[in-house]
C-alpha cells in the first residue's frame, strides 16, 4: 500500500518506520516550513530505541521517504500523527484531500485532538473517503515494540466500508492481538482520553498516599503490595515517585483536563496535574527540609534525568524542576545520566553551577547528598561501602524507592526516598 | 504669608466678589467655547476645568499669585533636593525615584539615582526569585501567598496602585496572590490567616522607621502563626518568609529580618510618597516589574511636565491653583474625589492621606499661625456608587463642595460589547452629574424640593486609558497639585508632627487597662477605661 504519513513527533516516526518495515510504501511529511533537519539531530528520533536504526533501514531500502510536500496524490492511506496542537495542520491536510482527484481514500486519525475531531475532518474530507481513528497509545523507550505487537487495538469507526480497508492495513501487527475493539470514533476518542486520565489519577493518589506515609512514618511499599493484591485494584501504576513526565502523557492529560474545563466542570484532572507539578519538587523539598534550606554553596549529585529509563528525553522530567530549584538556592549539580546528557547540555548550556560525569560515581564524590530521579538499572545496586567512602555527607533522597533503606541505615545514611 | 499684604491676594479677593454672584449656567451661556478655553491636556491627560467657576481673568490672577510665591524656585528646589522639609531637615526626593538611570542627581554627595537604581534591582532580583517560585518557604515548597503589612502610606499607594492595575497581571505573577493588612487591632490577620497555608506565605514588613506600632503588632502574630505551624527555629522563620521595605536597617536586622530579605529606601521618601520605591515590592510582585517601570515612567513624565510647562499650561499647577481658588476666595471647605471607574475604588482614600496629611496645617514654614484655611476636609467614593449615597448632598444640601470627577477615556477595547457599554454607562453617569451639578435644574413643577441650584464646581481628569503609565501619572499629578498648594500657602507639605502625639499617649494609656485606673486622667478617659475593665472575662466563648 501507498502510505503517507503527516507529523514529526514520535508517534510519526514510529508509524512510518513500523508500516515500512511490513512492506508498505510509506512517505513521511514533516510539514515544517523550514529545512529537514538529519535524522541524527532530531532528538526524538534520536531518543527512542532502535527507532533511528530502523528508519535508515527502511529508507535504505527505498520504502521510506522523507517527503516535504505535504500531500502525495498518489497515496491512497494517509496516516495522520500530528501533536495535540495542530489541528490545524490535520485540516490542511483535509482540505488539500478533498479536492484531489482521487476516491476511496482511508484517513488514519491518530491524533488526540478531542473528542469529535475526526468526525470533523470526516465533514472536511468529504465524499473522497473515510476517517478512522485509532488511538495512539505509543509509550516512549517501547515504541517500536508497542506499534508492531500491539495487545489490543481500538478502532473508531463510523462507516462500514472502512472496516476492511483498515484491518487489512493492520493486518501485520495483529497476530498476537488479544483484542481488537471498535466502536465509533467519538467513543474512541473518549476512550483514549478516559484510559489517559485514569492513569494519571492513579498515579495522582498514589503520590499522595505516600507523602501522607511519609507524614505518618508508614512504609508505602508495603502498602502498595497490599493493594496491589486486591484484584479490584491490581498492581500496575501503584509505584509512587516524583511525578510523571514524557511528552506524550503529559500533553493529553492537560488536553482532557482542558475539555474538562471547556465543559465548566470541576476536574479531578485539574488538580492531578496541578498535584503533579508539586510531586516533581519532592526530592528537593526534602533535600531542603534536611539542611533546614541552607543550601547555598552544597554539592548535590543527580543519578538520572530522562523523564523514564529507556530514553533521552527530558520533556516534562522532574529533573529539570529539581535542577532549576537547586540553582536558584546556589547550589553545585553534579550530573549522571547513561543517555540524557546532551539534551541536559543543550537544554542549560553554559550553566556554571551543573558538571557532567562520565560514572554514576564520580558524580557522587564529595557531594552532599545524592538525589536518585530517574531509576536507569545501572543505579539499582551501587556499591554501598564506596558511597559512603566518597561522599561529602551520607545523604541519599530516592525517589523511585530502589535501594535497600536498611542496608543503607547500616552504612552510616540518611535515607529518604518516597513514602518509606 | 499675611494674606493682607500680597497684591495678588488681594487682587483675587475682589475679584471673588464680582464672581461670587454668577452662576456657572450663567457663564457657560455667556461663554460658547468655554471647554476650549479651559480645558488642557498633556501627557496622556485632559484637565477640564471649564465647570470651575473661572473665567481668563481668575487663571491670570491665580498665576500671578503662584508667581509671587516663587513657585518655579520652589519647584527647583523640590527636584534638586533642597531641604524643603524644613521642620524635619530633609529634602523631599519622591521625583527622584522615577528618575531613568542615565538622570545622575547628586545631591550632598549622594549619588541619588545609582542608589535608587540598585535598589530596583535588588527589588527587581527577588520579584523574579519569587514568580519563578524559586523563594521557597520553610519545607521548600515555592511562596504562592504575599502579605504586605504596612499602615499609611506603606499601605494605601500600593493596595491602590495593585488593585487599579489587576488587569495588567502577568502570567509569571498569575499564580501569586497579594493581600494587605494595615489595621492595629488585627481584624485583618484574623480573618486572612486561616486561609493562607504558613509554609507557602512570604510577609512584607513594610515601615519606613521600623517603629510603628501597628505594623510591628501584625508582623509579631504573623511570626507567632508561622512558629507554630512549622516548629522550626526563629532564624529560619524570619530567612525564608519575611522582608522587610524600610529605611531603618538597624531596627529591621533587630527585628530578626536578615540583610539578604532588606530592601531600603531613605529618609528624603516621605510615607505617603513612598509607592514608588520598594514599598512598592508588593505592585512589582503583582502587576511585575515591567509594568512597575512604567508606573515609574508615567509619574516621571508628568513630573518633567510639572517642572518644564509654563503655568497655563502645567497641569498640577492648574489643578493646585483652582483649588485655591475654591477654597480661600470662593469659600469652599469640602473636595470629593469621584473617580467614574472600579479600577480606582482605593484612589479616594488615598489622596485622603496624601492631601489632609500634607496640607493640613495651620502654622507656616516658620511656625507662624496662618490667617487663612489650607487643606479642605477630602472625602470620596466610586462615583457610580457614591451617586446611592452621598451625592444627595452635593446636589441639594446647604454645603459647597468641589468635585474631580476621574474618568478613562476608553476601557474593554476588544474586550466585548456588553463591557464596553457598561464603560460608556459609566462615562454617561459622569458627564450627567458633573453637568447637572454646575448647572442645576429647574423645578418642572412649583414643588421646591425638585429643584437643583447648580453652581457645585467640578474639574474632570480624563485619562486616555488607564494603564500603568497614566496611573503613574495621575499619583504624580495628585502629589504636585499637593506641593503647589502648599507653597501658595507657605506651609511645609512633607511633615506630619499632628499624628505623633496620640501615638504617645496610646503608649502610656495602654498600661493603664491592666491596673487602678490613674487619678490623672480626665473622667472620660477614665470612665472609658473602668468600663472595659468591668465588661472583662464575661464574653469568653
Amino acid at each position: 500500500m501507498k502510505i503517507n504519513v503527516y507529523g514529526a513527533g514520535l508517534s510519526a516516526w514510529v508509524a512510518a518506520a513500523c508500516l515500512a518495515k511490513v512492506g508498505n510504501d510509506v512517505a513521511i511529511c514533516e510539514m515544517s516550513l523550514t529545512e529537514q533537519d538529519e535524522l541524527m539531530m532530531i532528538s526524538t528520533v534520536r531518543d527512542e530505541p532502535n527507532l533511528l536504526q530502523q528508519l535508515e533501514l527502511q529508507m535504505n531500502s527505498g520504502r521510506l521517504v522523507r517527503d516535504s510536500q505535504p500531500v502525495l496524490p498518489k497515496a491512497n492511506i494517509h496516516w495522520l500523527a500530528f501533536q495535540p496542537e495542530q489541528q490545524n495542520k490535520a485540516e490542511e491536510v483535509m482540505e488539500q484531500l478533498s479536492q484531489a482527484d482521487q476516491h476511496g481514500l482511508l484517513v488514519i486519525n491518530q491524533c488526540n485532538f478531542a473528542v469529535g475531531a475526526t468526525l470533523d475532518l470526516q465533514a472536511r474530507l468529504g465524499t473522497k473517503g473515510s476517517v478512522v481513528y485509532i488511538p495512539d497509545n505509543l509509550q516512549e523507550g517501547s515504541a517500536i515494540q508497542g506499534f508492531s505487537q500491539p495487545k489490543r487495538i481500538i478502532l473508531g469507526i463510523d462507516e462500514d466500508d472502512a472496516l476492511i480497508k483498515a484491518r487489512a492495513l493492520l493486518r501485520p501487527f495483529s497476530t498476537g492481538l488479544d483484542a481488537l475493539q471498535l466502536m465509533s470514533s467519538r467513543e474512541a476518542e473518549f476512550t483514549k482520553f478516559a484510559i489517559t486520565g485514569m492513569l494519571a489519577i492513579r498515579l495522582g493518589y498514589v503520590n499522595e498516599l505516600a507523602n501522607l506515609a511519609d507524614q505518618l512514618e508508614v512504609d508505602i511499599s508495603v502498602v502498595q503490595e497490599g493493594m496491589g493484591a486486591d484484584s479490584r485494584i491490581g498492581a500496575h501504576y501503584l509505584s509512587p515517585g516524583c511525578g510523571f513526565g514524557g511528552q506524550n502523557f503529559h500533553a493529553y492529560v492537560s488536553k482532557f483536563s482542558g475539555i474538562f474545563q471547556q465543559q465548566q466542570q470541576q476536574s479531578l484532572l485539574k488538580a492531578v496535574v496541578e498535584a503533579n507539578e508539586v510531586q516533581k519538587e519532592l526530592l528537593f523539598r526534602k533535600l531542603w527540609q534536611h539542611y533546614n534550606g541552607a543550601l547555598a554553596d552544597k554539592v548535590v549529585a543527580i543519578w538520572g534525568c530522562s523523564f523514564k529509563p529507556g530514553t533521552a528525553s527530558i520533556d516534562n522530567a522532574p529533573s529539570i524542576k529539581i535542577i532549576n530549584a537547586l540553582i536558584a538556592q546556589g547550589v553545585r549539580v553534579n550530573i549522571h545520566d547513561p543517555e540524557a546528557v546532551p539534551n541536559l547540555k543543550k537544554y542549560y548550556a553554559d550553566e556554571g553551577l551543573i558538571r557532567y560525569f562520565k560514572t554514576p560515581m564520580e558524580a557522587v564524590d564529595g557531594a552532599d547528598a545524592l538525589l536518585l530521579v530517574t531509576e536507569w538499572p545501572l543505579y539499582w545496586s551501587p556499591d554501598y561501602a564506596q558511597l559512603a567512602q566518597v561522599m561529602n555527607e551520607r545523604l541519599i533522597i530516592d525517589g523511585r524507592n530502589v535501594f535497600d533503606k536498611q542496608l543503607l541505615k547500616q552504612h552510616g545514611f540518611y535515607y529518604y526516598g518516597v513514602g518509606r | 504669608m499675611n494674606s493682607g499684604d500680597i497684591k495678588a491676594w488681594v487682587d483675587l479677593q475682589a475679584h471673588a466678589e464680582e464672581m461670587q454672584s454668577q452662576h456657572l449656567s450663567e457663564l457657560f451661556q455667556s461663554e460658547e467655547s468655554r471647554f476650549d478655553m479651559f480645558s488642557f491636556a498633556a501627557e496622556h491627560f485632559l484637565l477640564d476645568l471649564s465647570k470651575q467657576r473661572i473665567t481668563k481673568q481668575t487663571l491670570a490672577k491665580l498665576t500671578a499669585l503662584a508667581e509671587q510665591q516663587e513657585l518655579s524656585e520652589w519647584i527647583e528646589k523640590l527636584f534638586t533636593g533642597e531641604q524643603v522639609n524644613v521642620s524635619e531637615g530633609r529634602s523631599a526626593l519622591h521625583t527622584a525615584l522615577r528618575l531613568p538611570k542615565e538622570d545622575a542627581l547628586q545631591v550632598n554627595g549622594q549619588a541619588i539615582t545609582k542608589d535608587v537604581h540598585a535598589s530596583l534591582e535588588k527589588m527587581e532580583s527577588l520579584v523574579r526569585q519569587i514568580q519563578q517560585g524559586q523563594w521557597r518557604g520553610f519545607d521548600g515548597r515555592p511562596i504562592r501567598s504575599i502579605v504586605n503589612i504596612g499602615v499609611g502610606g506603606s499601605n494605601l499607594g500600593p493596595l491602590m496602585a495593585c488593585d487599579a492595575l489587576e488587569q495588567y497581571t502577568p502570567i509569571e505573577s498569575q499564580q501569586l496572590d497579594v493581600h494587605f493588612v494595615s489595621s492595629m487591632d488585627g481584624s485583618e490577620l484574623e480573618k486572612l490567616l486561616p486561609m493562607l497555608d504558613p509554609a507557602t506565605t512570604l510577609f512584607i514588613v513594610a515601615s519606613k522607621t521600623f517603629t510603628t506600632i501597628d505594623t510591628l503588632a501584625n508582623a509579631n502574630t504573623a511570626r507567632e502563626w508561622l512558629l507554630k505551624a512549622s516548629g522550626k527555629p526563629i532564624e529560619l522563620i524570619n530567612q525564608h518568609h519575611f522582608i522587610a521595605a524600610t529605611g531603618n536597617i538597624e531596627l529591621a536586622q533587630k527585628w530578626g529580618i536578615p540583610e539578604r530579605n532588606q530592601l531600603l529606601f531613605w529618609d528624603w521618601v516621605g510615607g505617603r510618597y513612598s509607592l514608588w520605591s520598594v514599598i512598592g515590592l508588593p505592585i512589582a510582585l503583582k502587576v511585575g516589574m515591567d509594568n512597575f517601570r512604567a508606573i515609574l515612567k508615567g509619574a516621571h513624565a508628568m513630573d518633567v511636565h510639572f517642572r518644564e510647562a509654563s503655568f497655563d499650561k502645567n497641569l498640577p499647577v492648574l489643578l493646585g491653583l483652582i483649588g485655591v481658588w475654591n477654597i480661600n476666595f470662593l469659600n469652599i471647605h469640602a473636595h470629593a474625589i469621584l473617580p467614574y471607574d472600579g479600577r480606582l475604588t482605593h484612589f479616594p482614600s488615598y489622596l485622603q492621606q496624601l492631601e489632609m496629611e500634607s496640607n493640613g496645617k495651620s502654622v507656616n514654614g516658620k511656625g507662624e499661625r496662618l490667617n487663612y484655611r489650607t487643606c479642605p476636609v477630602l472625602w470620596g467614593e466610586v462615583g457610580s456608587n457614591a451617586q446611592h449615597a452621598f451625592y444627595q448632598l452635593l446636589h441639594q444640601g446647604t454645603e459647597l463642595v468641589m468635585c474631580d470627577f476621574i474618568t478613562a477615556a476608553v476601557r474593554y477595547e476588544g474586550e466585548g460589547d456588553e463591557l464596553q457599554q457598561q464603560h460608556q454607562l459609566s462615562l454617561a453617569n459622569c458627564l450627567a452629574q458633573s453637568r447637572l451639578l454646575a448647572l442645576g435644574a429647574e423645578s418642572t413643577t412649583d414643588l421646591s424640593y425638585q429643584h437643583y441650584d447648580g453652581n457645585q464646581p467640578s474639574t474632570t481628569i480624563m485619562l486616555d486609558e488607564l494603564t500603568p503609565e497614566t496611573f503613574g501619572g495621575l499619583v504624580a499629578l495628585y502629589e504636585h497639585k499637593v506641593f503647589v498648594q502648599s507653597v501658595i500657602w507657605e506651609i511645609n507639605p512633607f511633615d506630619q508632627w499632628g499624628v505623633e502625639k496620640g501615638k504617645k499617649i496610646a503608649l502610656s494609656l495602654s498600661t493603664e487597662f491592666k491596673s487602678e485606673v490613674g487619678e490623672h486622667l480626665d473622667s472620660s478617659t477614665k470612665g472609658l477605661i473602668q468600663h472595659v475593665q468591668a465588661n472583662r472575662g464575661q464574653y469568653e466563648n
